[in-house]
Parts: C-alpha cells; structure tokens; sequence
C-alpha cells in the first residue's frame, strides 16, 4: 500500500520535472485589444479577424526574427476603464513587444498613455481621436485621421462632384464629429455652402423626422457619418422619403452589411475610405479573398486596418533585427510599407501620410469610384 | 506587484469608493437611483478641468467633492416629491440629461472627444493605489460610523417606511437631502481618481451602464452592508480578468450573475453570509 | 407642410413606443416591477420575424407566430424569474431583470453573430404618397396595426369574461381570488400578451430599419420605462397617450433642440419637467 503512493508520487515527480525542463514555446508576442462584447462587438470581431488573419500569414512565410508570432486578444469592450489593465496586463504579464489597438477611440487614448509610459510601441489600427498619437513618440496610427477624411470628403463633394448646396448630417461622436469638422474646414474652399446641419445619437435607427427636414432643405447633396447600422437605414429612409440628393459617407459605411441593410437604396452611395475593392495591388487582393474565406464575410476597412497594423508592427521588427522597444521604434517610424489598405508612412507625430480612396456600391457591391491624393489636403498634424 | 496588479487594485478602489456611495443613498435611505454614474462624471469633470487650469490636485478632488455634493442636494430636492419607483425612473433622467449635456458641449467640456492630456496626480503608480485605497478606508470607515450614529438610525427608518418615519418627527426631507449629498459627494470623489488614474476621459464613460454596473455591485454585495457591498464591488469588478477564459461569454456570465444572485440570493453576498454563519452557529450549537 | 411631416412621424414613432410601453405598463400595475427585460423579448420578436418571413416569405405568417412564442417565454419568465421573487423589495425584481436583459442580448449576439440579421426581400417597403409626403406601406401598417391591436386589446378588457376578470385582478388581487378568478392565469394572461405585444412591436421596428441586432433592446428598456412613469404607471390609457406625446416631442425635439440636448436627453428632460409639476405622472393611477 505504501509502495504503490509512492510509487506514483514519484512518478508525478519525474513528470512535473519533464515537464519543467521542456523549454516553453519561444515566440514573439503582440498585443491585441478589441472590443469582442459590448455594443461594439462588430468591429471588434471584424478587427479581430483582420489580425489574426495577418498573424496566420505572417507565420506561414517564417514569423519574425526567425520565431512564430503569436497574438494575444483581450476584450476591453470599448471601455476605457477596461483598456488600462488590459494594457498593462500585456505589457507586464505576457511580456508583448508591440501593442495593436483594434478598438475604438475612449480605450485606445487610454491605453496609448500606458505604453508610453512603458516605453513600447504601440499601433492604432482605425481610432480616429486624433489626441491617441499625441500621448508620445511610441504611439502611431495607421488609419486616417478623422479630420483628413472629412477634408477628402470635402473635395469629392466641391470640387470632384461640383455640388454646392450641401446638408450634412453628423453621428453624434468622436468620429461623426471629426469627420463633419475636417469638411467644414476646407468646404468653403471648394464652393460648398452648407445649408444645413443635424446629429444625431448611436442609437437611433430611426430617422423619420430628420428625413422630412432635410427633404425641405433640398440640397445637392448628402455629407452624412455614422456606421452601417446607423447608415443603412438612414439612407434606405432618405430614398423611401423622396430624398434623391447624392449621399457621401466614409469608411464607418465600409462593409457589405451596410449595402445588406439599405439594399437597392445603397446603389450609388459614395464614401471616402482606405480599402479598394477593385485594387489592382497583390496586398489587398489577396488580403481580400483570404478574409473571406477565413471570416466567411467580405473585408471591410476595420479588418483591413487590423490587418495592415500586424503587418506594419512584425515589418517593422524585422528590419530592427531585434525585440528592443527602441529599435522596433525607430523602425516604425522609418516605415515605407505596402499593405491592404495602401502605403503606409508616417509623420513626425506618427500619423499616416497615405492617399484617400473612394468608393461607390454599384450592384450590390463596393467598386472604385477614384483616389484622393492631394499631399496639401491629406497631410496630417505635425503635433 | 506587477503593474497589471496594481492597475487592477486602483480600479477596484475607486469602484469601492463609489458603490459605497451609492450604498448610502440606495441602501440606508431606500432612494433607489439609477444615475450615479451623472455624479462620478461630474466629479471627473470638475478635477479634468481644474487640473487642466492648473490647480494641484488636492483642491481639485476636494471640489470636485462639494460640487458634486451640491448637485446631489439639487437632485435629492427632486427625490422629495417623487417616491420609489418614480424617483428610480427620475434619477435614469438625470444620468441621460448629464450625458445628453457633456456631449454637445464642445468648447469647455471637449463635447464627444473628452478631455485630454490630465495632467499626472504626480505620484508613482503604487503611491497612487495607496491613495486610493486609504480613500476607500476612510469612506468604509465612514459608512460604518454613519450606520452605528442616530444619522443611521434615521436612515433605516426612512427607508423602511417613510411616513412612519414622518410621524416619528424624522425629519424625512433633511435625511434624504443629507444622504443623497454624501453619497453623491462620494461618487465625486470618486470620479476625480478615476479622472487621474486615466488622465482621459469621455462622456461614455459615465453612462446608463456604468449607473447599472455601480448599482448591480451594491445589490450583489447585498444593499446596505458595508462589508457585503466591497466584496461584491471587488468580485464584479474582477470578475472580467478572473474569468478570461470564458471570453466572448464574459457578458452572458455576468448577466447570468447578476440574475442568479437576485433570484435565489436577493440578500446578495451579506444575506449569504449571515445565513452561513447562522448555519455554522446552529450546528456548534448541536454538536 | 414640415409641420404635418413631423407630426406625422411623431405619431408613427408614438405607436410604436405605445405597443412596447402597454406590455411593461400591465406588468407594473399586475405586480409592481419594473421589466426591463421586457426590451430582451422585443428583441426576440424582432429575430424571429425576421428568420420567419425569410424561411418562408410570408411576414403575415412571421407575425403571428413571433407572438405566440414570445407571448410563451414571457410566461416562462415570468413563472421561472418573477415569481419566486414576488415578495422581495422591488430593486431585486429589477436587477435580476436587468441581469437576464444583459443575459438575453449576449445570447443573440452569441447565436446569430454582431452584425444582426436583415429581411432577405424587406416586406412593405412600396412607396405611398398621403397629403403630399413620401411614405412607405410599413409607416401606414405601422399606425393602422397599433391601433387595431389596442382596440383588440381594449375590446378584450372590457367586453369578454377574461377582461373582466383581468381587470378585477389588478385592481384588487385579493377580492377577485374571493370571486374564484384564479389570479395566477390572469398573471400568465398577462406576460403572454404583453409579451406578444412587444414581440410586433420588434418585427414593426426590424421593417423600418431592415435590421434585428443584438442591442436593439437597448434604447426601449428605459425609453418604455420613462413612458410608463410619464403616463401614471400602471395606468394603460394614460400610457398610450404618454407614449405618442413623447414620440410627437421627440420628433420635434430632435431637429429643433438637437444642437442642444441628444435624443434621449430630451425624451428625459421632457419627463423630469412633467414630474415636478405633477408627481404622480400626466394621469396617475385611478
């Protein structure tokens, strides 16, 4: 009796010191946060996706330095208050050596102050808040600043388009504001007078009143933000109202649900975004058909965006040659990268100096419509 | 302890710091309010900006305290001619009406962006938790006294039966008043830690949500229990990191939680406690 | 012309509103608690008409049998979350509420994904014209069924046994089980309508926006709160009438204060002013 418990102590010993001896996987860790519950769980599993599909890629052709990469994903369910542990949860416990923000603007702010802090770098993929790169040179962004957009979308409207009776009707939050911000400020440049201008909140699907306001106003055209689920049906009630006026929106738009929403009333429907759907560069086609087949939805901009900062981020590593903060820095910032969603380089204040595409939903699907590349109008703050 | 630990143990402290708060309001006076979290964005408001302005941070989370308290007092006047389930639905209002305000104020509150660039309390990241924590002593500490005091005394009345308590020459007003400008003075003071410990703040931080989270650890920790109620703020608030591996069902587990504590433990984590030790007393006793 | 236009809509969203705030206003006055999951069953409702008419492409046939089921889960919460709790303070109905509210959005999120689900051919989407304006068939289903429902409903109250004894029920439990009407199927009666109500109530919202998403029971759980509080809680005409007044003042409200305060904001600024004047709600309880 006594015999057989120690016997299988002993062996429980050996095991235990088997197993202590095996080396643990040696890999290179990235920092991932999303929100994968809460009220943005959309984007979150879109961004999530987008990352994991570069990580997928980016270990088939060797991973980095000569190691697998692998991702850590923790919910922060777009709360800031969530995003600060988590930040220095990868950073002190799972040891990252670079961190990807998939989430939106609140937590991403957030956490870019605790990598500072901590010295490691730290990538926005789409959170437009354009105070997120000015926590520190740690700190970039490879998805358009919010105010950038809305100056693209300016020109599209004034100058390419040449309509000048513009109403703009703007989502009620960082990004909507931004967005109407950055037109507004060049609009008068291009002959745009705007007529007239609404909010409205996240929540609403509804959009009866505003829809009847705007009939009155009769413009020439639509500058409207929002995502899709805020945007389907606020154009698919613009053309059941009687609204014909041309409708211009941005990359909250990008994804094939919005045209699943507004249906035949999406035909037309311009947006300013970073994603071309009939891109003839290698990046993004096989970036496209790869999502596809791995999410089982086409890509849209926040997958895209996901997916171009995991590969800004082991690019970028694999020029440093090494896992120092400092070096894989200095080789971000040094960035000259050809990605799914355009060519990626960054400022002095690590935003993106990249050009605009525009799109427009022709049967049912995204198509090229043309590109925005004026460096006046596209470059971002300095500081 | 790592800076994961530590960031972790801040958060829980100021979460403390505000459900004891509400605790005062909901618990001891019977006041349900379903907008505390209009009163920690206040309080992270008024150190945002004053920090911003320059003052040093004492001052700062000492204003934030009466001016949140203030507020507080001007919603209880609100309280007194509205009962139970009325004034829940009211105190709902009041949160949305903040929030409805902060977001179109784009010039001084920053409107959708939040406010930026706080500038640092000035203590290390564990000097920092020491100030929280000892903060949330001193309000237990507080709670505990105002429980044991005749304050306390007039509390439970007036949140047992109002009109006796009238007739009793309970002032009812006054109590009401005093405890929804302590709790709320609470809340306060908890937003201007929380405003230094992220040094960015937006108005989705203090919504709806956040009103039911706060609410949901003082019901779950059992209402009016000071002991119950920073248990039950420490298991909800650790609850998102303890059950990582449950990820994409962390929501679903908390409201599964919060659910499940209410249909068969409606005394939260106090009532389990005390029928515990009950049991425990009764089988000594047996034995 | 603009006038006519937004009131027109504020009566559309009004009935809305009415068909969810009826169900929460006859559980409050049956029992004192305020369901908030009530917002979880609209969002069934809303799922399941649409996966219906998309299996079989008849909205007609969706309608109907989204009621039914939802007017039966409305019956099991109740019998499997409320009544056990019956005798506790109302803060516990109301958070187990909310707990199983957060509970039900993540159980559609975690079956049928974020992104939510659309109508593969949306139903009622021909264009009218009345009195000049542009609608769509659904704007007019939308009004002609909410008051066809209420006045089902009303008819039901007032002129068949069942209603009788319902009404009794509420007004007095006790004296009514003296009268042998077994209040405990009166409750059921009870969730099983309100239930069903807001079960249409989602499948009417799904039409105008084509879409049935996890959290689109986020706004109505306290929206349809408000609304009962506004119209005197437990009291169904005051309810119905709260319900297209704030519709009406959010119409309004929105293009013309909507630079000022959100949406939400103004439904609830409108409600606190109401109850300081009159504390007990527009019409409070008879």
């Amino acid at each position: 009796m006594i015999k057989k418990t120690t016997l299988i102590f002993l062996t429980l010993c050996l095991v235990v010191s088997f197993a202590s001896l095996c080396p643990a996987a040696d890999t290179i860790k990235f920092g991932f946060n999303a929100p994968l519950t809460g009220f943005a769980a959309a984007d979150g599993k879109s961004s999530s996706e987008g990352a994991k599909l570069a990580v997928k890629q980016i270990n088939a052709a060797g991973g980095v330095l000569g190691k697998q990469v692998e991702l850590v994903i923790y919910d922060d369910q777009a709360k800031p208050a969530n995003a600060i542990p988590i930040a220095n949860k990868l950073i002190g416990k799972d040891k990252v050596v670079v961190g990807i923000s998939g989430s939106y603007s609140g937590p991403t702010r957030s956490s870019a102050g605790v990598f500072q802090e901590a010295g490691i770098p730290y990538i926005s993929a789409y959170a437009i808040h354009p105070d997120i790169t000015r926590a520190g040179n740690m700190v970039y962004r490879t998805g358009l600043l919010g105010t950038v957009q809305g100056r693209a979308g300016a020109k599209l409207v004034g100058d390419m388009m040449g309509k000048k009776n513009v109403v703009i009707i703007t989502l009620q939050n960082d990004f909507g504001k931004s967005l109407a911000a950055g037109f507004k400020s060049v609009a008068a440049d291009y002959g745009i007078q705007v007529i007239a201008e609404y909010q409205y909140s996240m929540k609403d699907r509804q959009f009866g009143s505003l829809v009847a306001k705007v009939k009155a106003d009769k413009p020439d055209a639509i500058y409207a933000s929002g995502y899709y689920f805020t945007c389907g049906p606020l154009v698919s009630q613009l053309r059941a109202g009687g609204v014909d006026a041309p409708v211009i929106g941005q990359e909250g738009y990008d994804g094939q649900k919005f045209i699943e929403i507004a249906g035949p009333a999406a035909e037309g429907v311009l947006i300013t975004t970073t994603l071309d759907r009939d891109s003839k560069e290698k990046e993004a086609r096989e970036f496209m058909q790869a999502f596809e087949k791995q999410a089982g939805y086409p890509a849209d901009m926040v997958s895209a965006s996901a997916h171009t900062a995991v590969k800004v981020a082991a690019a970028a590593i694999e020029r440093a040659g090494s896992t120092d903060p400092e070096k894989i820095r200095q080789a971000i910032a040094k960035t000259s990268y050809k990605a799914s969603s355009g060519l990626i380089r960054f400022n002095k204040l690590g935003e993106v100096m990249k050009p605009v595409q525009v799109q427009i939903v022709r049967d049912g699907r995204w198509h090229y419509y043309a590109v925005i590349d004026d460096p006046e109008l596209l470059t971002p703050p300095e500081e | 302890m790592g800076i994961y630990e530590l960031s972790l143990a801040t958060i829980v402290g100021i979460n403390i710091i505000l459900a004891l708060g509400l605790n005062l309001i909901t618990g001891y006076c019977g006041q349900i309010s379903l907008g505390h979290a209009a009163f920690f964005g206040t309080g992270a408001y008024v150190v945002a900006l004053m920090a911003k302005a320059g003052y040093p941070a004492p001052i700062n989370l000492v204003c934030a305290m009466l001016i949140t308290g203030g507020i507080g007092i001007v919603v209880g006047v609100a309280s007194l001619r509205v009962r139970h389930d009325f004034l829940a639905i009211t105190t709902m209002g009041v949160g949305f009406l903040f929030l409805g305000f902060v977001r179109q104020q784009d010039s001084v509150l920053g409107g959708e962006m939040g406010l930026s660039g706080i500038p640092s309390i000035g203590l290390e990241k564990p000097a920092f938790l020491m100030l929280v924590l000892a903060v949330a002593a001193l309000c237990t500490l507080f709670s505990v006294y105002i429980k044991k005091s005749w304050m306390g005394f007039a509390f439970d009345a007036v949140a047992t039966d109002e009109d006796t308590a009238r007739l009793l020459t309970v002032n009812v007003p006054v109590y009401k008043l005093t405890a929804f400008a302590l709790g709320t003075a609470m809340a306060g003071l908890a937003g201007g830690l929380y405003c230094y410990f992220t040094r960015f703040i937006m108005p989705d931080d203090f919504g709806f949500i956040t009103s039911i989270s706060v609410l949901s650890m003082v019901a779950v920790g059992g209402i009016g229990s000071v002991p119950g109620v920073i248990i039950g703020t420490m298991l909800l608030t650790l609850l998102p990191e303890m059950s990582e591996f449950l990820s994409d069902y962390k929501l679903f587990f908390y409201g599964a939680l919060l659910f499940g504590v209410m249909r068969f433990a409606p005394d939260g984590l106090a009532g389990v406690g005390s029928s515990l030790r009950g049991m425990l007393k009764r089988s000594g006793r047996a034995v | 012309m603009l006038f006519l236009e937004l009131l027109i809509q504020g009566l559309i969203y009004g009935c809305m509103y009415a068909i969810i705030a009826v169900g929460l206003t006859l559980v409050y006055g049956l029992l004192r608690i305020l369901h908030v999951a009530h917002a979880g069953l609209f969002t069934l409702g809303a799922y399941l008409g649409v996966i219906v008419t998309n299996a079989t492409g008849s909205l007609g046939l969706a309608i109907p049998v989204s009621a039914m089921c939802v007017g039966l889960v409305g019956m099991a919460i109740y019998r499997l979350c409320y009544q056990p709790i019956l005798s506790k303070p109302p803060y516990v109905a109301l958070i187990a509420s909310i707990g199983l509210f957060i509970a039900m959005e993540e159980i559609f999120r975690l079956i049928f994904g974020p992104y939510g689900l659309t109508y593969t051919q949306v139903p009622l989407q021909s264009p009218l014209s009345l009195l000049g304006m542009s609608l769509r068939m659904v704007d007019i289903f939308i009004v002609f069924g909410s008051v066809a429902m209420l006045g089902l409903l009303s008819w039901l109250a007032q002129k068949t046994r069942i209603g009788i004894a319902w009404r009794a029920t509420v007004d007095d439990p006790q004296m009514a089980g003296s009268f042998g009407i077994s209040v405990q199927n009166v409750r059921y009666l009870n969730f099983f309508i309100g239930s069903a109500l807001a079960a249409v109530a989602g499948i009417f919202i799904s039409l105008l926006s084509n879409l049935a998403e996890p959290t689109m029971g986020g706004v109505p759980s306290y929206k349809a709160l408000a609304i009962i509080v506004l119209g005197g809680l437990g009291n169904v005409t005051g309810t119905l009438i709260a319900a297209v007044i704030l519709g009406v003042v959010e119409a309004y409200g929105t293009i013309y204060v909507g630079n000022l305060l959100d949406r939400d904001a103004i439904a609830f600024a409108f409600l606190i002013l109401v109850l300081m004047l009159k504390p007990q709600g527009l019409f409070s309880r008879k």
